[in-house]
């Protein structure tokens, strides 16, 4: 195998690639590398953790078609620090030589027979979809953003670390939970997949998806049996799904409120940082005191002191004092659109909700805290 | 204290006094909790396998022991430290570190307060004790080991009871010690010294810290660079957090039973969270420990969002642990403990309750795991428990101290 080109594009494939690679370590060695092919003057790099595999294609001067699988780390970090220009790679049996402008070195390869194959998609008789769907990345990296927060990162739990993707009415639905919160967000008008079909998607695949949505205009999806592809200019992303049954997250959300509170979005949310930093980590909650007029947020933690501050609010419903995990309500009213945030209660020890005013698309499911 | 747990044994049954006694699990498969000196003449020492113990002195008389006894003695020690001064950091039921420096216009100097105590201690519980006194913890405890007795077939030397070591004289006393009193060197630690030359904790003060780091690693090889200089500034510290609570067991039979093995988790994760709870406690590491028929020893733990202290969230979070170990060769021990303890005031409630309907029950588990307690607290721990625990017997709940050191003859035998 033998091309070159400059190293901006090297590196960006490299770079990209490699965060699917696994750090070194662990149980199949070849699996910290990256796979470089190249075919005519196209150059495949791929990263796999077998979960995920990211596959970046770029054009560079191919001289000898090939395949090299090298330690993805070290290789980025070369071509990070190489100067800017022309890069060329050459490999034989077991080596890979580098050379840019007086930059020399040879590293030694990792087994390319080990490299899993990128997964082809399998259509068989259960297949999801039918062809591929385009979308527009403004709405999905936004709902990615809204979303994806909310999904658990306990492998514990492996179903709650995905995000399902679910037709509903006509458009695609997505929602996320780590059973304290829930995320669910409405993409209307999006056929992705047929009327009544899900799909539950790694949440660390829609990470890395959410990281490269900023560079691209369109994102084309498909699904198959056991995975899905997003396929964005020039990088092919292909992750497993995950097999099992959804929590019914529809029986969590109850059907009304009877208080209600309205309130500034960055108001709240400049009191928050405030409050919080006498909380001494993510499990001191923080109260908030709801009344007609102001809200008053505090947080207490017993050895080191308190803070609180008064918010201008609208407040319809009965006074009381519910308290929540400060970083998990600070990511709800992020994950809000629009200028102001409404929160939803029924008491201080079942499920409030919050949205953004006016925006039925977005939906931030929490549950309180309990303070004694 | 000199053979805390046998010493105890003795006292309330006197006509064990001068017979080789050991404190333990008497089956298979228990350990030495404890032993007399007339054991210790044997060969005999704590942690030892009871078979092995059976082997070195037949004659060896068993006792299974009684942890609530041996915690009215340490409370009645305790007692005794406290009247000296209040800075009493207690180690383990029968060790505690004093600090005395500011008892010494009342009691007069360290050497004096120590021989008060050690007779206080002989007069009003009974028990024996050695003492060592010196400016800090490292010393102080290798000089109390320096002051006990020791065993021999012939005969019983009785040890100096206390040994000083006078300020300024630390390195004297420390030096020619073998390295593997220093805390932190084991088995592995003190043969990789040993292959440097390295016998004694002056042999180790003698090497460079570079040198150190490098072969132990740099938080072990600078803890011993600095201990071997008798650096030390530990305070003693009367409230010593808790660290973690755990209970473990070792089984008169390997579990090999999924069923088997998931019912002792419930059961272990029941008295563990009862445990936290009556400390005000609540966790959010969780740890299992299992050893295989062949005694390898593994540990598996996670650490999830939020502290628990109910018995089903422990339970819950154990289990998946231990899903994740091949368990098919057989388990003889089963450990669940928690950590990263804070006080259990708030909670995190959970969807899963209203997922699974309840949600008009309230905040599920810690409801009824308060109720759990009060029936326990007025009826006994066997009156409630997890249904997974019953059987013709009633519900087999464990309570502290049950089965510390390895199932004893009756159990291996079935009987009950």
């Amino acid at each position: 195998m033998k091309f070159s080109c400059e190293r901006d594009v090297l590196l960006e494939a490299l770079a990209v690639a490699s965060r699917a690679a696994t750090g070194r370590g662990g149980s199949l060695p070849v699996l910290s590398g990256v796979r470089l092919e190249v075919g005519g003057d196209r150059l495949y790099v791929a990263g796999s953790d077998l979960d995920l595999t990211i596959r970046v294609e770029t054009q560079v001067k191919g001289s000898q078609d090939g395949v090299c699988v090298l330690p993805a780390r070290t290789v980025t970090e070369i071509t990070r620090a190489l100067e800017a220009g022309a890069v060329s790679i050459e490999s034989d049996e077991d080596e890979a030589h580098l050379s840019s402008g007086r930059y020399r070195s040879s590293l030694r390869a990792l087994p390319a027979d080990d490299f899993p194959r990128v997964p082809a998609l399998t259509r068989g008789d259960g297949g999801v979809t039918e062809g591929v769907v385009n979308l527009d990345v403004g709405d999905v990296g936004q709902a990615l953003r809204q979303v994806v927060r909310a999904a658990s990162s306990d492998d514990a739990r492996p179903i709650l670390t995905g995000v399902l993707m679910t037709a509903e009415e006509g458009g695609l639905r997505l929602v996320a939970t780590d059973s304290y919160r829930l995320a669910i967000r409405d993409l209307p008008g999006r056929n992705v997949l047929g009327e009544g079909q899900q799909v539950l998607v790694p949440s660390k695949a829609l990470a890395e998806l959410q990281r490269l949505l900023p560079s691209v205009s369109e994102v084309e999806l498909a699904f198959g049996d056991h995975d899905a592809t997003f396929d964005l200019a020039g990088v092919r992303l292909t992750t497993r799904l995950i097999e099992g049954d959804f929590p019914n997250y529809r029986q969590l959300i109850p059907s009304s409120y009877p208080n209600r509170l309205v309130v500034d979005k960055e108001e709240i949310q400049g009191a928050l940082r405030r409050v919080r930093l006498l909380a001494r980590d993510a499990t001191t909650p923080v109260r908030l005191a709801l009344r007609p007029d102001t809200i008053e947020l505090s947080v207490v933690t017993s050895d080191l002191g308190q803070a609180s501050e008064e918010v201008d609010s609208k407040y319809e419903g009965t006074e009381m004092t519910v308290a929540f995990n400060p970083g998990y309500l600070v990511d709800g009213i992020e994950a809000t659109d629009g200028d102001e945030v409404s929160l939803e209660t029924i008491d201080a020890l079942r499920p409030a909700i919050i949205r953004g005013t006016g925006s039925e698309e977005f939906l931030y499911l929490l549950m309180p805290v309990r303070v004694s | 204290m000199n053979a805390f747990y046998a010493s105890v044994e003795v006292i309330e049954d006197p006509s064990l006094a001068a017979k080789p006694l050991i404190v333990g699990g008497s089956g298979d498969r228990g350990v030495v909790a404890s032993c007399s000196y007339e054991a210790r003449a044997y060969g005999i020492h704590s942690a030892m396998p009871s078979a092995q113990a059976r082997r070195l002195c037949p004659q060896a008389v068993f006792v299974h022991g009684d942890h609530a006894r041996y915690s009215e003695y340490s409370r009645r020690i305790h007692d005794v430290f406290a009247s000296f001064t209040p800075l009493v950091e207690g180690v383990a039921l029968d060790e505690a570190y004093l600090d005395v420096s500011g008892a010494r216009l009342l009691f007069g100097p360290g050497p004096r307060i120590a021989d008060a105590v050690r007779r206080r201690v002989r007069d009003e519980v009974g028990l024996d004790s050695a003492v060592g006194v010196a400016t800090t913890k490292l010393i102080a405890k290798l000089a109390s080991k320096a002051a006990k007795p020791r065993a021999t077939l012939r005969a019983l030397d009785p040890g100096p009871g206390v040994v000083v070591v006078e300020p300024g004289a630390e390195l004297d006393f420390l030096h020619p010690l073998g390295v593997s009193a220093l805390p932190g060197v084991g088995p592995g630690t003190r043969s990789r010294l040993e292959r440097f030359g390295v016998i004694t904790v002056g042999d180790l003060a003698a090497i460079p810290l570079d040198t150190l780091t490098a072969s132990l690693g740099p938080s072990l090889g600078r803890h011993l660079h600095e201990l071997a200089r008798a650096h030390d500034d530990r305070r003693v510290e009367p409230e010593r957090a808790v660290k973690s609570v755990g209970h473990e067991e070792t089984y008169a039979r390997d579990l090999v039973d999924a069923d088997d093995l998931r019912r002792e988790v419930v059961r272990l994760s029941d008295a563990v969270s009862a445990r936290l709870r009556s400390s005000g406690l609540a966790g959010r590491t969780v740890t299992v420990k299992v050893r295989f028929h062949d005694h390898a020893t593994i540990t598996r733990s996670h650490t999830g969002p939020y502290p628990l202290d109910t018995g089903p969230e422990l339970a819950r979070a154990a289990s998946s642990l231990l899903e994740r170990v091949d368990s098919c060769s057989g388990v003889r021990l089963l450990g669940v403990s928690v950590s990263g303890l804070a006080a259990g005031a708030s909670r995190q409630l959970s969807l899963d309750w209203v997922e699974q309907g309840r949600a008009a029950a309230g905040p599920g588990w810690a409801q009824a795991s308060r109720a759990v307690d009060e029936v326990r607290s007025r009826f006994g721990e066997g009156a409630v428990g997890p249904a997974a625990l019953l059987d013709e017997r009633g519900i087999r709940v464990r309570r502290t101290g049950d089965q510390q050191w390895g199932p004893s003859d009756d159990t291996r035998q079935g009987k009950s």
